[in-house]
């Protein structure tokens, strides 16, 4: 980590005014730290929270703990694969909030489908109705309500046919990543996060997309700034420490 | 904190309800409040205006302004808010020699923006001059009264988490570049001659005898409207119309264009007249625009620099867009024309409510830009295997590696592996977030900042002299402040056993706040425990008071010999203190040693203006300044990758705003960070 650190002025000889506008802006840690920790609560890293607090003498809020806890066991049922559970415990926490969003409760239901006809195609011959019958009962009503829903389901019945196989299209090899999951398990939490208290977001995502969107429209109004503005953060081996063009569009 | 919130929800029935309470107790626990509460209003912004007003406003506003507070102060809502009323009250009734210092208002539309953020930092820095020229001129200034008064001033910027800003750590505010002001009057030169400006530059009355058709008497204000508003408005009250006219124009003209024509007829000038309802662009031909005004109408007028458009409101009502493609490179100053003896109009520049709603206008603009943001995609790009959580995942763990927060680090290192085991159900998944490597000096650094955090400065110096001896060297300043704070921390000791060794005797007023108790208790954990140990002492102390008071009598000399030893003790490191650095020249220094010094005045001196000196929180920026330094001396970057994502994000948007452009609209701190 250490080596991730470069010194911003030692690699260019003259420095780019806009640089030196940035240097002059210096932000307070008390306030760093804040949103520091405000992520860990808000992303649910719970433990990390209560060792932030005692060493950057921050004060956890008391009753937070509570809430986290049951957002943390959400997300590793989502994770896991364990919808039902997922569901229930949201459900738990606040029984509207799949009520009132069906995006949502359609996107959760349609993991647990594609869990299902993962665990009924495991073997060539295993029995699919399960899968099929929780397709007509839960998923097919919602679907006939809304046309991307429809697509959604149609594409992950599609899953029956051609599993279980090695080359899957791209598309149906993305409902099995881990990433779909991951990424309900996030709209799960700002849901959670959004229904009770009005920031849904962590507020280093919103800085990241506000830095994001004022490059772009800085860069596209022409405005002199150097040609990439490194944060100096390595992020893996292999990604030769430059994120910042990836959060470009 | 279990023990706490269970005591707290017992006691107080639904604890965490009602989210106003969040706002009338000590501000710092509420700082995460809007992760628990779903209608807190404690995003309550700091009160710039008036020392009186900081503590007292802060519940008011939150109260009277519920939904129009979580998105900027007083933004939004048709009535100014109580806070920021405190804004008005200065401009009137001042003395004409003082009157640019003390006149300053924030117009509505612009509070809480960076702009006027800005202006105030000037302003304020202004007053600070004023101050220590008064102080340096006047031969009988007792130190005391001029460093109190000197707090009060810093205490205006108040942080709503009590911890950042502290007159000791805090360096003054840093104005790089002179910062255009906003129109506050007509301009006493910038206007036709037999024009009478009036009423301290608020009203602008023609005096001379009737004009022909083609001339007109105008004035212009004395600042242009600047860019950096993103939306600039303001408004005119015709106060009497003259004999048997209504050739008044509003609007705005470029400095060069002449006073003697009404403005629009003129290149360069832009006007919404009252004889006709007609706009004039540059022009003697009108298009129609809107309706007729008279006595007694209030006329608005506003530039959108970011759509270079402008507009006018009559009595409150919005009018449409009168004029498009405003050219962005020119300066136009707002300008009233008008004919016939006696006309008269009076100027509001943000002294005073606006009749239209532009608050809301400037909320809705504000609003649209801040959901193109939320809709910008962070789009991973292919050729990475980085995704957005990923990428916050190392922006994170960097920040606390490179920070020192070692223990955190590993927390925060183990609980992502385990969230990338269980995602990755087969067990090859790359897992993103490796475990930063401890190094020595990580854990040095935070040693150190343990100490400073504990209040043991005495620690801390042993340690970076032990392991850093060219950092003190090095950053005197750094010296200097842990020097101060550890001097605070002696006075903060005394204090401490003094409250010992003289309780305070619990008055009447004490039992009558335990019996508001049910009104006041869930405001804060910390006030409800002291509130409970109230109630156990009446409780179980009564009877045996006299028992007690025996019993610790030992005990009570034994502190009471400490505390005269302490005292002695602090004296002489202060009269240390002050040799070592009584010779400085730095202003800032100078300041520091007499703020702290005056700290000894008072007798118990958490109860005295200087309170805020005291403050725990004081130590953080001492810490983080000290740890900061030590990076530097190591080689390393100052800053962590988070930081510089702010530092880039606050010089891109400022960027954007220079012009009147979206970034005028957002202030990043403000937005994102309180």
């Amino acid at each position: 980590m250490s080596s991730s650190t470069v010194s911003v002025s030692a690699a260019t000889p003259t420095q780019h005014p806009f640089q030196m506008k940035i240097d002059m802006i210096k932000p307070s840690k008390a306030e760093i730290n804040f949103v520091v920790m405000d992520y860990l609560i808000s992303e649910g890293y719970p433990r990390a929270a209560q060792k932030f607090a005692k060493e950057a003498n921050l004060q956890l809020p008391y009753d937070q703990q509570d809430g986290i806890h049951s957002r943390v066991e959400i997300r590793n049922a989502i994770h896991a694969g364990d919808i039902d559970t997922a569901i229930n415990k949201i459900n738990d926490m606040n029984p509207q909030i799949l009520d009132t969003d069906p995006a949502l409760h359609f996107a959760l239901l349609r993991l647990q489908l594609i869990e299902l006809i993962r665990t009924c195609t495991a073997t060539a011959n295993a029995d699919i109705t399960p899968a099929l019958n929780f397709a007509s009962a839960q998923l097919a009503p919602r679907a006939a309500t809304n046309s991307g829903f429809l697509k959604d389901l149609e594409l992950t019945m599609s899953l029956l046919i051609f599993l279980p196989s090695e080359n899957l299209q791209p598309q149906l090899d993305e409902l099995l990543k881990p990433g779909l999951r991951r990424s309900v398990a996030d709209r799960v939490n700002e849901a959670l996060l959004l229904s009770s208290n009005k920031r849904g977001e962590a507020r280093v995502r919103q800085l990241v997309r506000m830095r994001a969107w004022a490059e772009e429209t800085a860069r596209h109004q022409g405005k002199d700034l150097p040609p990439a503005l490194p944060l100096g953060l390595q992020v893996s081996p292999g990604a030769d420490g430059v994120m910042d063009d990836a959060m470009v569009p | 904190m279990f023990r706490r919130s269970s005591y707290a929800s017992v006691a107080a029935g639904n604890a965490a309800g009602s989210g106003q309470q969040q706002n009338s107790g000590p501000t710092r626990s509420g700082a995460f409040s809007h992760l628990v509460n779903s209608s807190t209003g404690s995003q309550t912004s700091p009160v710039f205006y008036s020392n009186q007003a900081r503590q007292h406003a802060r519940p008011i506003d939150a109260d009277g302004h519920h939904n129009s507070m979580s998105t900027s102060w007083g933004r939004g809502g048709p009535l100014p808010s109580y806070g920021s009323q405190a804004g008005y009250l200065n401009s009137y009734g001042v003395g004409a020699q003082d009157g640019t210092a003390s006149s300053f208002f924030v117009p509505s539309y612009l509070r809480g923006s960076k702009y006027a953020e800005k202006l105030e930092e000037v302003h304020r820095a202004r007053l600070a001059t004023q101050r220590d020229y008064r102080s340096n001129h006047s031969s009988n200034a007792g130190s005391l009264s001029t460093s109190s008064s000197s707090v009060n001033l810093h205490k205006m910027a108040p942080s709503y988490r009590g911890m950042t800003h502290d007159i000791i750590e805090r360096a003054p505010p840093f104005v790089d570049e002179p910062i255009a002001p906003w129109p506050t009057r007509w301009s006493d030169l910038d206007k036709y001659q037999q024009l009478e400006v009036e009423d301290g530059g608020r009203q602008a009355k023609y005096a001379g005898s009737q004009k022909s058709h083609d001339e007109a008497a105008s004035v212009r204000a004395d600042s242009p409207m600047p860019r950096q508003c993103g939306i600039y408005y303001y408004e005119v009250t015709v106060v009497s119309k003259g004999k048997d006219g209504r050739m008044i124009g509003v609007g705005f003209s470029g400095p060069k264009v002449p006073l003697t024509r009404i403005p629009g007829w003129e290149p360069e000038s832009y006007a919404y007249h009252g004889d006709d309802g007609q706009s004039f662009s540059n022009t003697t031909s009108g298009k129609p625009y809107g309706p007729k005004f008279s006595t007694l109408d209030v006329i608005g007028c506003g530039i959108n620099f970011r759509t270079g458009t402008a507009f006018f409101t009559k009595n409150g009502v919005y009018l449409g867009t009168a004029f498009r493609d405003l050219k962005t490179d020119r300066q136009y100053y707002p300008t009233v024309g008008m004919k016939k003896p006696g006309e008269t109009l009076r100027a509001n520049f943000g002294q005073e409510p606006f009749s239209y709603d532009i608050d809301a206008m400037v909320a809705a603009e504000k609003a649209a830009i801040m959901a193109d943001i939320s809709n910008i995609a962070i789009r991973p790009n292919p050729s990475r295997i980085t995704d957005e959580k990923t990428f916050l995942h190392a922006l994170v763990g960097q920040y606390l590696a490179h920070d020192g927060y070692v223990e955190t680090a590993r927390a925060f290192g183990e609980e992502v592996n385990d969230e990338a085991r269980a995602l990755a159900n087969d067990g090859d998944v790359d897992v993103g977030y490796t475990e930063a490597e401890e190094d020595v000096d990580a854990i040095n650094r935070q040693k150190i900042r343990a100490a400073i955090l504990e209040g043991d400065i005495d620690k801390a110096l042993k340690h970076t002299n032990a392991y850093y001896p060219s950092v003190l060297r090095d950053n005197e300043n750094i010296y200097f402040k842990l020097r101060c704070r550890k001097f605070i921390e002696m006075i903060r000791r005394c204090n401490e056993l003094n409250a010992q060794c003289h309780p305070p005797t619990p008055p009447s007023k004490r039992s009558t706040a335990s019996n508001g108790f049910s009104n006041s208790a869930n405001t804060d954990d910390y006030d409800f425990e002291m509130e409970l140990d109230e109630q156990l002492g009446v409780h179980n102390g009564a009877p045996q008071l006299n028992i007690d008071s025996m019993d610790t009598e030992d005990e009570l000399e034994d502190k009471e010999a400490k505390l005269s030893e302490l005292t002695d003790e602090t004296i002489r490191y202060g009269q240390d203190l002050k040799k070592e650095f009584a010779h400085d020249p730095r202003r800032e220094v100078k300041r520091a040693l007499e703020d702290t010094f005056a700290l000894i005045a008072y007798e118990t001196a958490s109860n005295s203006p200087l309170a805020s000196l005291l403050e725990t929180g004081g130590r953080v920026p001492v810490a983080e300044e000290l740890n900061s330094a030590i990076l530097v001396s190591l080689g390393k970057s100052s800053s962590a990758a988070l930081e510089r994502l702010y530092q880039q994000t606050e010089a891109l948007v400022s960027e954007l705003a220079e012009d009147g452009g979206p970034g005028s609209f957002i202030n990043v701190r403000r937005d994102i960070l309180l």
